[in-house]
């Protein structure tokens, strides 16, 4: 192996001498060093989006959610209550119960979704809301109950009166236009007594284990429920990342293919030019494999080259537009004030494990043709 | 080493190129023996086979028909990686131009057969060293092949062949790129370095005047005279 790496190792530096192998060898490292640098830039884009995306749903939605596996109420939810706070001590835990109703400042009453929870004291409505209702904190909405109550009069829809103390933003991965109360608010009016439809818990240490560990904390007690995870809750927006990041990869990872196509041209056409070279060292006893593994090491060197630099290149460069804020988008319209990028190492690592594949392929077609050569073909033509 | 002393042995030899109606045989019904110390010159005319011939026994190329052995041995039928093992260990090659690597210093060169081999870098240096001292080139060892006279590159060339200690030293006309002062000294110091390394030496030449200092000269003649 020591004499191939010597040899290819001594032609890539005595390629300089040769203009127009040099010059060909440099198209395919500048090609490749372009692709590795795009695709590494790119895929910062991707995660900085993303991971921004990903950290919305870990900060502002729940990790897991609990639900009756049939029905709407939760069994004994206060056992199981009971039993999470006992078994998962550093976990938040909210429970939820919910219907649609009529909600509106007056007459014009609208279709809404409303959420009694344990973790909130005055009634909430959504940014979405908000603005359709055309309503701030200190305004009034009626709320009318999908419940009925029999009277003299026959059945009559429950409903109260409700003054908003707080507009927050719409909650990530969910439709917007939603009223929050307090629990026991909510559960009298959707209800009429302490029924729980959903218990929420966060886990901000572990946010993508948590279903799991509920899962083991609640043994047959769980058998009747549903527990969803992060994964599950919010599988569509996922997986539509995952699925553009997969098709991102593809489309600018042609170019590196392009570059791999080069790579191929440059390695045949310096195993052209050393045919000679070739029949004389299998001449003084170079077999046919060391003959393929010394043009492997030539394409190798080339891409090896290029994917380091386009890879440190790419890192800097995205680096520095997320440092500087070199990109800012419109206030209101995104989440984030400036295009983030963030350089996961994994990603630059696979990258460059890519480019690396791809000119080891570049490469293997030329280096076979050579092992395959009749070395004294070589010496006679000469 | 064979029992009767025999370095190099073909038999029945036939070789030719091409196929159908261009088809031009070479060689046919070639029966060769090489004794070991033996320096044997193959002369004969343009395009009579000559370098086939030596190409053959240098397990460059294969026969269409007949047998080699080496030292007894029956290589014919050896792989190509057997084959380039055999030509690393077992033979030194030194060719009609002299094929040095451009990439590599006269040292590198001729240390590149061992590097080959595996040994180490300081120990084919050293090697190298040693044989570029026998050649007259001590000094050059620093010089890249296109800062050598021509002279100079068969010289290193042959240095490169025996860096291996192959009992076996195959020439391809090795002085016919040079002037007739040239040819003279390397024939001689190829002479001298066959007699102090107790090599076997076949050399491929037109020169009558070295085929008749060797000590026996084979004649090809072209297939069907």
């Amino acid at each position: 192996m020591g004499a191939e790496l010597y040899l290819a190792r001594r032609y890539l530096m005595g390629l300089r001498r040769r203009t127009h192998v040099a010059t060909v060898t440099a198209i395919s490292f500048v090609s490749l060093a372009l692709g590795v640098l795009a695709l590494v830039v790119t895929l910062a884009l991707l995660e900085g989006f993303q991971s921004t995306i990903r950290g919305e749903l870990i900060s502002r939605t729940a990790h897991a959610l609990i639900l009756p596996r049939s029905g709407r109420r939760i069994p004994h939810h206060d056992r199981l209550v009971s039993v999470l706070q006992a078994k998962l001590a550093d976990v938040e835990i909210v429970q939820v119960v919910r219907a649609t109703c009529l909600v509106g400042p007056a007459s014009d009453a609208i279709p809404t979704r409303v959420e009694g929870r344990s973790d909130i004291r005055g009634a909430e409505v959504d940014s979405v809301l908000a603005a359709r209702l055309g309503i701030g904190p200190g305004d009034r909405v009626e709320v009318i109950s999908p419940r009925r109550r029999l009277t003299p009069l026959g059945p009559v829809p429950v409903h109260t009166w409700l003054k908003i103390t707080a507009v927050r933003p719409p909650v990530p991965g969910r439709e917007g236009g939603a009223l929050d109360l307090p629990l026991k608010q909510a559960q009298k009016l959707l209800w009429g007594r302490p029924v729980v439809g959903a218990i929420e818990l966060r886990d901000p240490a572990d946010p993508w284990g948590l279903a799991t560990r509920i899962d083991r904390a609640l043994g047959p007690l769980g058998s009747s429920l549903n527990v969803e995870g992060l994964r599950e809750l919010h599988r569509p927006l996922l997986l539509a990342l995952s699925l553009e990041r997969a098709m991102i990869f593809l489309a600018v990872g042609l170019m590196l293919v392009v570059a791999a196509l080069n790579l191929l041209c440059n390695v045949a056409m310096v195993a052209a030019e050393k045919r000679t070279d070739m029949a004389v060292l299998s001449g003084i006893g170079v077999g046919p494999s060391a003959l393929r593994r010394l043009f492997l090491f030539l394409g190798l060197g080339i891409g090896a080259a290029g994917a380091v630099t386009g890879a440190i290149a790419g890192t800097v460069l995205a680096l520095i537009l997320n440092r500087t804020h070199a990109l800012p988008l419109p206030r209101g319209v995104f989440i984030v004030s400036s295009v983030p990028f963030k350089v996961d190492p994994a990603m630059v690592a696979g990258v460059v494990g890519f480019a690396l594949l791809l000119s080891l392929l570049a490469a293997w077609f030329p280096s076979r043709s050579v092992s395959l050569r009749d070395p004294a073909e070589g010496l006679r033509y000469e | 080493m064979s029992e009767n002393g025999l370095m190099v042995r073909l038999s029945g030899i036939a070789k030719g190129y091409g196929s159908g109606g261009s088809r031009v045989e070479v060689l046919r019904h070639l029966d060769l023996e090489v004794v070991r110390g033996e320096l044997l010159a193959v002369v004969g005319p343009s395009g009579v086979g000559k370098s086939t011939l030596l190409h053959l026994i240098g397990l460059l190329d294969r026969p269409d028909d007949g047998t080699i052995e080496l030292e007894g041995r029956d290589v014919t039928g050896a792989d190509a990686e057997r084959r380039a093992a055999l030509r690393n260990r077992f033979m030194g090659f030194v060719f009609q131009y002299h094929y040095l690597l451009d990439e590599l210093d006269a040292r590198e060169n001729v240390a590149l057969p061992l590097r080959i081999a595996g040994r180490s870098s300081r120990a084919a240096r050293e090697r190298a060293d040693l044989l570029l001292d026998e050649v007259g080139l001590a000094e050059r060892g620093d010089h890249f092949p296109n800062q050598l006279s021509g002279g100079e590159q068969q010289r290193v060339a042959i240095a490169r062949a025996l860096a291996m200690s192959p009992p076996l030293l195959l020439a391809d006309e090795p002085t016919g790129n040079l002037d007739r002062d040239n040819s003279e000294r390397l024939f001689s110091l190829v002479r001298q370095l066959h007699l102090m390394e107790g090599l076997t030496s076949i050399i491929v030449t037109h020169n009558e005047e070295i085929a008749g200092r060797c000590d026996r000269v084979f004649y090809l003649v072209p297939v069907g005279k």
